[in-house]
Order: C-alpha cells, then structure tokens, then sequence
C-alpha cells in the first residue's frame, strides 16, 4: 500500500533521511521507532507531504503521490497526527471533525462523527474549545479524531500515547486496536515504549540517523545488538 | 428568537423609519447613502481579512474597476444599469484573478503587492482613454432606472438600494462563515497544518475569499459610479475607497459581520456631522483619534465592545 524507495530528506547540511526505502502491505500496523532526532517526524511529514523530500519516490496505494499538495494526500486517504498536538484553534473539538471529514472524505456525514467521537470518548467534550479545554489524553484523541474523520486507509501516529500515564496508555492502545479493526486501517505508529510496541505491531523497524537498522518483529528488532548499541548513543561508522 | 427580533425592528427601521423621518433631507441622505457605500467596501475588506487572514490596502482598486465596468457596459453598450452592476462586480473579481500570486506572500507583503496592484489599475484606467476616456473621465453615466415603483434615481431609492446590496452582502458572509468553508477559514490563520492536514486547500479558500471580496466591492463601485453620474481615475481609484472602509472596519469591529457596516455609519456620519461643522478643515484628525482610541480602549472593535457592555448592563439588572 505504501511504497517509499530512496527517500532522502535534507535540511541544509543536515541529512534528516539517508536514502530510505520502506514498504507497508494493507491490513499491517507497522512499529516505527528509533531515538530522538532519528527521523520519524521527518518521514512523516515527508509521506503527509509537510516537506517535499530532496530525493526518491513515494507510491500510496499504487499511485506516485509524491507531487500531490499536502491536502490532497489526506484525500487519497493518508491520514496522520502530530507529536504535538495541533487543534483548529477557534474551534470546538466537533467542528474540528467536522472540517477534517468535510474536506478530507469529500462529505459531512454527523453519524460517522458521533460514532468516531464515541468511540475515542469524547462525546461528552464535542462542544468544548479545542484549542483550550481538552486535558493531554483528550488532545491526543482530538488528533486521532481528526485524521480519522478524514477517512483514512493508512493512518500514521506520531507518539500519540507518548507523555500518558501508564494505564491510560493501555486504555488508550486498546482504543486504537478497536479504531484499527473497526476502519480497516493500515497503520504506522510512532512509539518509544516497548511494550506498547509489543501489544500493537507485529511488525517493527528501526530509524537511527535517517537510516533503517532493523525490520522484523518486535522480539528479532529489540535484541539486535545494532539496535540495543542505537540506543546507547553510538554513532554509526 | 430575540435574534430575529433585533433583526426585524432593524429591518423595520433601516427601511421604513429612515426614509419616511429624514427622506426629504437630501443632504442627510447622500451622507448616509456614502456611509453605506464605504460600508458596503468595509464589509467586503472585513470579510477578506476575517475569512481570508489577508490584510489588503487595494480595494480601491476593486472599487475603481466595478466602477468603470459597469459604466462602460451601460455607455458603450447600453447595458441595463442593475445588470451592468452585477457586471462590475464580476470584472473586479476577474480583476482580484491577477493579484492572485500576491497570495502567497504572507502578512505585509501581501498587504504591499496588492497596493502596488491598485495602482496599475488606476494607471490603465488613465491610458486606456478610448475606452475610460483617459484622465478627463466620463461624464452622465446613467442612473438608477425605476424598479416597482421606486425611483431608484431618487435620493430615498438610492438609499433603499446600496442598503439592499449591502444586507444582501451581509447575509452572504453569515452564511459562508456558518458552513464548514467557513470554518476552515476561520481555523486556517492559527493551524494553517492542522487544516491542511485534513485536507483544507487553504490557499484556495484564500483566493474564493478574495474573488467574492473583490466581487462585492466591485458592485459597490459601480453603485457609486451610477450614483453620482460621474467617473475619473483620481476618483474611482481614490485610495480613501481602501483607507475609509479599513478605518470603518477596524473601528466597528472587523471580525463580526456587522461591526464593518456599523463602524462606517458611526464614524463617515459622526465626522460629517459633528466634527466637520465643529471644525471644518481638520476635522479628519479628531476622526485618527477616534480611530486610535478605539484601537486602545476596544481593540475588537465597537460591535464586540457594545456586545460586552449589554452582556454587563443585563447581569447589572438580573442582579
Ligand atoms: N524543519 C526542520 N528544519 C531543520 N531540521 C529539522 C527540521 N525537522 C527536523 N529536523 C532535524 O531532522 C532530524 C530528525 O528530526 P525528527 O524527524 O523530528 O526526529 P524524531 O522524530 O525521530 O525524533 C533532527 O536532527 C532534527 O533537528
Ligand atoms: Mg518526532
């Protein structure tokens, strides 16, 4: 379904993606981890279209999506959410929704927000200022919220259960497995506790330095050695 | 319910009470019929910067194409005058076409690139003299034809008619503001990535703000146009068509819909009337401190300031 090859992101001198090739089936929820300053953002925003990569191809779904403007990627159904959180400032939590599934699934249809704002329990908040009256978790809801109002095939979490307590992330966790089953999502989740990485992906790979380490499944990728030394600051040769 | 209300004893009394008290002062109705001229452009700058995010300094020349669309179609073509204002409307939207790569400037410079735009318009309007009649202008444009009964030529039918256009505007803009465009809009200055995101073509919704602004002060400048039968580029591209109504705008509160059109009012009438005879040259400074002490006392303008005031006088009377 997703397809990057050579994918190299500069900024100046600065070397965010080093030729990176990746490919994500349909129906897979895809770890994506690595330490701080590795490059997860940056691919991100690279296959949400934020910044046009230095080099190589990006195909979604069969189709070379790497010209696209970036509110046409959420149209063919690239969904994502930010590290930190971005609401529609001036907007309550519904219209928030309302706008993502307007413009992103081409239609207002207030059923499917009810059941999207139920189901990440927001329900009892969807009057509520986005921008100022949401605790943490609703926040991060509020961005899971708004890239599934758009009606994605591939939905990409950027740490979203990053800085929750430990049970609400479990809670939390759960709500994304049900989301994932209930929309036929194929996922790509940006997560730095293992165990979450465990209960969620089958599948996991590892960015250090804009580069892939490691891919495989979470038991093979946490005991590499490379990615144990990734971890420990090492630099590579 | 009380909404409604409001509305209908406006309605009421901007078309019955007006013209039936203050109808056979001529001079009170041409300052008023002004006010809601430059109210009409107010509203349709308001809109652009509300809706948009785009601060624009070249609605003259919006102003000024409306104008001299519209009069040519009527004079060289004999188009009919209500139609040929719709025209002019649409000349100056194909007009905002050309300014559209100024959109992807941000903030001041937007603001500069369409000024300079104003001023090619003007320039053409002088040069193209076989079809604008060049600096010396045109003269007897044709007026108001008469619509049911009503001498929209008259005084009190030119009232009734600018003041139509611009509740017609006015509905428009509520109405683009309730709907989902409106919306994205309003969410797009703040989280310009959280709307793309989902799909929001910003710059597109930009660029429809600044064609149905451009639109609307095009139909106002063709309304003046055929108001005072009378038309050169000094006038028509005069930059007090952008200053007046930004000032009006500003004043009354430039993110509500109505605080354009009631700032024009409030601030072309009171320094028409009051200041004006108080001090007859220098009057318009009392009016830039009118202006800056409204920025400082009610940065949101008067509308919100009143709205805030009747908020307090009503938990004064409930307490
Ligand atoms: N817009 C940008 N301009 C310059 N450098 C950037 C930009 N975005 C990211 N970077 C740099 O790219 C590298 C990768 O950042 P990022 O993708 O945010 O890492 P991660 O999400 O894995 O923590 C970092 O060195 C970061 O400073
Ligand atoms: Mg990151």
């Amino acid at each position: 379904m997703l397809e990057l090859d050579a994918i190299t992101m500069r900024f100046g001198g600065l070397t965010a993606l080093h030729a990176m090739s990746l490919s994500v089936a349909e129906g897979e929820t895809l770890g994506l981890v690595g330490p701080n300053g590795a490059g997860k953002t940056t691919l991100f925003n690279v296959i949400s279209g934020v910044y046009a990569p230095s080099g190589g191809t990006i195909r979604f779904g069969g189709q070379d999506v790497g010209a696209l403007p970036q509110w046409k990627r959420a149209r063919v159904g690239i969904g994502r959410t930010f590290q930190i959180p971005q609401p529609m400032r001036e907007l309550t939590v519904r219209e928030n929704l309302r706008v993502a599934q307007r413009f992103g699934a081409g239609k207002e249809d207030p059923a499917a927000l009810d059941e999207i704002l139920d189901l990440l329990g927001l329900a009892h908040k969807q009057h509520a200022d986005a921008a100022t009256s949401l605790a943490l978790t609703e926040q991060k809801a509020l961005e899971v919220g708004k890239a599934l109002a758009v009606r994605p095939r591939l939905l990409m979490l950027d740490e979203v259960l990053g800085g929750l307590e430990m049970a609400t992330k479990r809670t939390f966790a759960r709500t994304l497995e049900t989301v994932r089953a209930r929309f036929g999502l194929t996922m790509v989740i940006i997560e730095h506790d293992i165990e979450t990485i465990k209960a969620l992906c089958p599948r996991v790979v590892v960015l250090n330095f804009g580069q892939l380490i490691a891919d495989g499944t979470p038991e093979a990728v946490f005991n590499d050695p490379q990615v144990i030394r990734s971890y420990t600051g090492d630099t590579p040769a | 319910m009380k909404h409604r209300m409001v509305v209908l004893v406006a309605l009421v009394l901007a078309y019955g009470a007006v013209p039936l008290l203050l109808g056979s002062m001529d001079y009170v109705m041409s300052l008023i019929i002004a006010a809601l001229t430059i109210g009409g452009v107010a509203l349709a700058w308001a809109l652009l910067g509300n809706l948009g995010g785009l601060v624009s300094f070249g609605h003259a020349a919006f102003f000024g194409v409306g104008a001299y669309t519209s009069a040519i179609l009527v004079v060289d073509h004999h188009w009919p005058v209500l139609l040929a204002m719709v025209a002019g409307g649409v000349g100056a939207a194909v007009a905002s076409v050309a300014t559209m790569p100024a959109l992807r400037l941000r903030g001041p410079y937007f603001a500069l690139a369409i000024l300079a735009y104003g001023h090619i318009f003007r320039i053409l309007a002088v040069e193209a003299t076989s079809l604008t009649g060049g600096a010396a202008g045109m003269l007897s444009i044709p007026g108001f034809p008469t619509l049911l009964g009503i001498n929209l030529a008259s005084k009190t039918g030119a009232y009734a008619l600018i003041l139509t256009i611009v509740l017609l505007f006015a509905w428009l803009y509520g109405l683009i503001r309730r709907s989902t465009y409106g919306l994205a809009l309003r969410a797009m200055h703040d989280s310009e990535l959280a709307t793309r995101v989902v799909g929001v073509p910003s710059t597109h919704l930009k660029a429809a703000m600044l064609v149905i602004s451009a639109f609307m002060t095009g139909v106002v400048g063709a309304f003046n146009a055929h108001q005072i039968n009378f038309l050169d580029p000094e006038y028509a591209f005069a930059s007090s068509w952008t200053v007046l109504p930004i000032a009006a705008a500003i004043f009354g509160g430039y993110r509500t819909v109505w605080g354009p059109v009631l700032g024009a009012l409030v601030v072309f009438l009171v320094d028409q009337l009051v200041f004006k005879e108080l001090m007859p040259s220098g009057h318009q400074l009392v009016f830039g401190v009118l202006l800056g002490g409204m920025v400082i006392l009610g940065p949101h303008g008067l509308l919100p300031l009143l709205g805030r005031w009747s908020k307090k006088e009503a938990s004064h009377a409930g307490a």
